[in-house]
């Protein structure tokens, strides 16, 4: 098992794909989080329609501002890490090499929670140094409580999910471009859309916050937009309804991988 | 080598292994790539496992290897699914398509990737590409190598373990002579430790040099397999004289059988040139050509594998308005495809 997981390792950092990934995810905290600080502590942010929130919840958003885009790359890396190994047929020495295809599966899985967990870090140093310079340039305390480090670690966790839930895309969508797409389309243009649509409905109000993007959301609990009737997920259950989309797809994704022939 | 693959080993041959398929199937929908397969590969030979294009040697191979699923049937080394071996690349190597790399990935990282998931050290990667010729080239990317280049570095993943099996498909795909005749004798010394292998080929002539044992498929199904002695068939020789009969009369005389042949060659049943050559001048006739005769192999292939092109069949009656090729072509024989074949199969057996 050892020996798979470090071989997903090395198979992710032996292509280009990994450093331009970071770069991505390190500039994204880094612009989001001086933008965010910038706008949530102007005076007139509360007249604006800004998003609102506590002390605490306006400082895990600073954190936590390029995780919007940090997430979808990281959907992005888990459909790579099985789509690209389709499209090259890569996928036949991987299963040569671990021919117990569950074991293959969980390399992946750990693996991908792994970079994940890395890339995090990398999101981290970008938002935690350029965002808490920025609030304290703005007079505001960037560490009001013990809190904001459960947002960050969270943030870690929460880009491993969304890899997962990518892996388990790439499999279900085996033509890797397409896959990206409907993977970024879904959760950038559709689900923002249906929030917004639903949460005017009651029955809608009460389903918008178990969408992936809103759990993610929930879990480094943010600031909320203004003036909706949407409650959402405390941050504890936002974890868990993300990890159990990405536990339902890696788990579908593993399914297929045992059933399937390889040619 | 763990304890565990060679405490399974019954054929008493640290070296090699034994693979055995038996009645192996396998349908891709209502169409059977493979069907009901059975054949053995020993230890410390070269096995040529031969067979036209879509005969089902790849999917075979992928059977054996656990990547597709037979739907009935097994594909067993030294008695074990190749998905229940503990270290599968120290007991199995092998190379099925010279593609399968990516693209933006080096070729020694590629090696890497695989010595990772087999718990092999780095310098055993290193090892490999000298042995292979590739040192250098390696450390491109493999979006940029001649296929030779992949043949190459497939051929250097399939050994990283040094496994006791070798299954190589088509190998000898896209290499120049030079590489031919490397590969060559590189499998040969790898037999001589002892190992199994087994490599496919779509040309009989192309592995004759090279294999010990065949085995031909068409059609998914096994048409001739054993030595490649027993496909060469007895030895014989053939003598152009100015007087057939009496050579003859003079060869049964020795005790030897002689027949005319094609072209008023005539065909001696031995490989003992010498002993020719001593009746006719005995005889006194004279002799203006003696040599071996030569199975013609291609010939040979095509007659057992003949007719069998089903891709081209199955696509020729499917195309929408196309004729029947024995309407447009009344007078076709040997030369029409799949119709026609079980006809003359028919009149051959009349004759
Ligand atoms: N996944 C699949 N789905 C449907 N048909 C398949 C599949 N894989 C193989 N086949 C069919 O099975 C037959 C055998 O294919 P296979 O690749 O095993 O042939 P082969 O003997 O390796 O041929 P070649 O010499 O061209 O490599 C072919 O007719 C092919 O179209
Ligand atoms: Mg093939």
């Amino acid at each position: 098992m050892g020996a798979a997981i470090k071989s997903e390792f090395r198979k992710f950092f032996t292509t280009r794909l990994w450093w331009g990934m970071a770069i991505g995810i390190f500039l994204a905290a880094a612009l989001f989080s001086a933008f965010f600080a910038y706008f949530t502590t102007s005076a007139t942010a509360t007249e604006e329609g800004a998003p609102t929130g506590d002390p605490v919840q306006i400082v895990n958003s600073v954190y936590t501002a390029g995780l919007g885009v940090g997430y979808l790359l990281m959907l992005t890396v888990g459909i790579l890490q099985i789509g690209s190994e389709y499209r090259h047929k890569t996928i036949t020495s991987t299963l040569l090499s671990t021919p117990n295809r569950v074991r293959a599966m969980l390399a992946k899985i750990v693996a991908l929670l792994g970079i994940g967990a890395l890339y995090g870090l990398v999101s981290l140093l970008g938002s935690v140094t350029v965002g808490a310079i920025t609030l304290m340039v703005r007079d505001v305390d960037p560490f009001p409580s013990i809190e904001v480090l459960r947002t960050l670690a969270l943030s870690l966790l929460a880009l491993g999910l969304w890899s997962l839930i990518g892996l388990g895309l790439g499999i279900l969508i085996p033509n890797m471009v397409a896959a990206i797409l409907v993977g970024v389309g879904v959760a950038w243009i559709v689900e923002p859309l249906l929030s917004f649509g639903l949460s005017n409905l009651d029955w809608g109000a009460k389903i918008v916050p178990y969408f992936p993007s809103n759990a993610t959301n929930a879990m480094v609990n943010g600031v909320t937009a203004q003036g909706t009737d949407v409650t959402f997920l405390s941050w504890w259950a936002g974890a868990l309804v993300l990890a159990a989309y990405a536990a339902a797809l890696s788990a579908f994704g593993t399914w297929r991988t045992v059933r399937q022939d390889v040619s | 080598m763990t304890a565990a693959t060679t405490t399974t080993s019954t054929q008493g041959t640290p070296g090699g292994a034994h693979i055995e398929i038996r009645d192996l199937t396998k349908s891709f929908g209502s169409f059977t790539a493979v069907d009901n397969l059975s054949f053995e590969v020993q230890p410390g030979r070269i096995t040529g496992f031969l067979g036209p294009n879509g005969a089902g040697k790849t999917t075979t191979l992928r059977m054996l290897l656990g990547l597709v699923h037979p739907t009935s049937g097994t594909a067993r080394i030294d008695g074990r699914d190749y998905r229940d071996l503990d270290r599968p690349l120290s007991v199995v190597g092998s190379a099925l398509e010279a593609t399968n790399f990516h693209p933006g990935r080096s070729g020694r990282d590629h090696l890497r990737v695989i010595a990772a998931a087999g718990g092999l050290p780095d310098s055993r990667v290193d090892e490999l590409l000298e042995l292979t010729g590739i040192p250098a080239a390696a450390r491109k990317r493999a979006g940029e190598y001649s296929m030779g280049m992949r043949q190459r570095l497939g051929l250097a993943a399939a050994l990283l373990g040094d496994p006791r099996v070798l299954i190589l498909d088509e190998p000898a795909n896209g290499l120049d002579p030079e590489g031919i005749r490397w590969l060559r004798g590189f499998l040969r010394h790898l037999a001589g430790e002892g190992k199994t292998i087994l490599v496919s080929s779509h040309l009989l002539q192309e592995v004759e040099q090279t294999v010990d044992d065949v085995v031909i498929i068409a059609n998914g199904r096994l048409v001739r397999s054993g030595t490649m002695a027993e496909l060469h068939g007895a030895p014989t020789t053939i003598v152009r004289t100015s007087d057939n009969d009496r050579l003859v009369g003079a060869l049964r005389v020795a005790d030897v059988m002689a027949a005319p042949g094609a072209d008023g060659e005539l065909v001696v049943e031995t490989g003992d040139k010498r002993l020719v050559g001593d009746v006719a001048l005995q005889a006194g006739v004279p002799v203006w050509e003696l040599r071996d005769r030569r199975t013609d192999l291609e010939a040979l292939f095509f007659q057992l594998t003949e007719g069998t092109n089903r891709n081209l069949g199955d696509g020729a009656t499917s195309l929408p308005g196309a004729t029947q090729p024995g309407a447009t072509q009344p007078g076709a024989t040997a030369d029409a495809p799949t119709e026609t074949d079980a006809i003359s199969g028919r009149e051959g057996a009349n004759e």
